[in-house]
């Protein structure tokens, strides 16, 4: 194993390199910490690419050309990883390379707020008991439902309305419910960094 | 700020020998999709009691929750976040969870010491703290969180993989004899700090000894080398996990004592009775009933 001159004692010493692949890179490879940095970063891609397969049509099979520089994008922004982290991920998209195949499909869209609602209804523990997620490039709507009943898990739904909503002033907005059914607009709230 | 005095079953342990085997096993319920399956580990009598992890159903009506099992019932929470959220939301949070407490009357309530967050950025495999340097924040956070709670709270200890996990038992010990707060020693989680950092299993004895809630759970080894032992929920028991508990069955097992078998995804039947199999072999058919754990509570 090769000597580190990085602090590497505790899990601690690591903290700000858990969620950066350039940290990650200063670390020998044949160190504990490189692994147990890898194991971090492992689980950023998991929760994007596994919950979202269609990006990897964009990027080729390793992710690593949206992964590597959202990423880095996500670390200048200090971005809180909390459950809007997919929807950053279109943002960065819409300003990258991939822009016009982005953009030329809804599908890319559609799982990108539905994989954000969901994780909402998963690490969410305020009151709300659901998301309204909204997009200026659609009129489509995605909610996110906490567990309700002991049987049932969270659900997501996607809402073509009749009436469109008026567009979110930035890309994205959202609302949630205090209760299991959507019958306010309260307006749109801007995604929190 | 009160600190929580230890029960009666503790604070007598190891005055007597005992001869009664009396570990009760149970089953992690994170989620409606394995309603059937933790019913089924109850009826064939797999299991003697159930652990919700209790905030993911936050929403759901707590008499609804308490009618789900006919069982006794654990309560482990994931999400507090009590190390780092201020106080209106822990009191907030607190105020939901005591509706379940009082619904379901449960066998123990635990919680995490551990870090989601580094200045503000959310952690997906979540963070160890430095048992060292941390130690009397995280001792006044534990005794604020168990006073807005209102109960002992049993804390489980994190399956280490840097080389400073070898301070956990310490911590650990020194934590319960200031707060009165308890330890859920989870034997796998032990056993990666003992694969990735050396921590050898005699010095988390006496944390064993005053523990009365257990976990355990199969783990994996990292994709790269040099491998580590990762805490996953998603394997067989592996064997010297078992070898642990059996080295030290007669300090797991104790009066009211549980083990939680967590399994969080490839959740097969038959793969998890195996395992509960050896568990139940290993340890024995609890010699009192269901009602005794409830009446324990």
């Amino acid at each position: 194993m090769t000597l580190l001159s990085l602090p590497s004692r505790i899990d601690r010493d690591l903290y700000p390199a858990l969620m950066s692949p350039e940290l990650n890179a200063k670390y020998p490879t044949d160190h504990k910490a490189f692994v147990r940095i890898d194991v971090s970063l492992r689980i950023y891609w998991h929760t994007l690419f596994d919950i979202c397969p269609e990006l990897l049509e964009l990027s080729g099979p390793d992710g690593m050309s949206i992964f590597r520089p959202f990423m880095a994008w996500a670390g200048e922004k200090k971005l809180a990883f909390d459950w809007s982290y997919y929807l950053w991920v279109y943002v960065w998209l819409r300003q990258s390379q991939f822009k016009d195949r982005l953009l030329a499909d809804g599908k890319y869209l559609r799982s990108i707020m539905a994989a954000s609602a969901a994780r909402w209804a998963i690490l969410d523990r305020g009151r709300s008991r659901g998301i309204v997620i909204g997009c200026a490039d659609t009129t489509d709507l995605v909610i996110g439902w906490k567990c309700r009943s002991v049987r049932v898990g969270r659900e997501i739904e996607l809402i073509e309305p009749e009436e469109p909503l008026p567009a979110p002033s930035d890309i994205f907005g959202y609302f949630t419910l205090p209760a299991f059914e959507l019958n306010v607009f309260p307006g749109w709230q801007g995604l929190a960094r | 700020m009160r600190r929580w005095p230890l029960p009666a079953a503790q604070a007598t342990f190891g005055a007597s020998k005992r001869k009664r085997k009396q570990m009760r096993l149970g089953f992690n319920f994170t989620l409606g999709d394995t309603y059937d399956m933790a019913q089924r580990l109850m009826a064939e009598g797999h299991i003697d009691y159930c652990e919700f992890l209790i905030d993911n159903f936050f929403c759901v009506d707590p008499d609804e929750l308490a009618k789900a099992f006919d069982c006794p019932i654990g309560l482990h929470i994931m999400y507090s976040k009590f190390l780092e959220a201020d106080r209106p939301t822990l009191v907030d949070f607190a105020a939901r969870l005591k509706d379940y407490i009082d619904a379901l009357n449960p066998i123990y309530v635990s919680d995490h010491i551990l870090r989601f967050s580094h200045e503000g950025r959310a952690f997906f495999h979540l963070g160890e703290i430095d048992y060292s340097a941390e130690y009397e924040f995280v001792r006044d956070k534990v005794l604020e969180w168990q006073d807005i709670v209102g109960q002992r709270i049993h804390f489980e200890n994190y399956p280490s993989i840097m080389d400073g996990g070898v301070e956990a038992p310490a911590f650990f010990e020194r934590l319960m004899k200031d707060t009165g707060a308890g330890v859920l020693f989870d034997a796998s989680n032990a056993v990666c700090s003992h694969r990735n950092c050396g921590t050898p299993f005699d010095a988390w004895r006496n944390v064993i000894a005053a523990a009365q809630h257990f976990h355990v759970a199969g783990y994996r080894q990292s994709l790269i080398e040099p491998f580590i032992s990762l805490d996953t929920h998603a394997e067989q028991l592996a064997p010297d996990t078992l070898d642990f508990l059996a080295n030290f069955r007669s300090v797991f097992d104790k009066p009211g004592a549980t083990m939680t078998y967590e399994r969080d995804d490839q959740i097969e039947f038959d793969a998890i009775v195996a395992d509960l199999k050896l568990l139940r072999n290993l340890f024995g058919q609890p010699q009192e009933g269901r009602h005794d754990l409830a009446v324990s509570a």
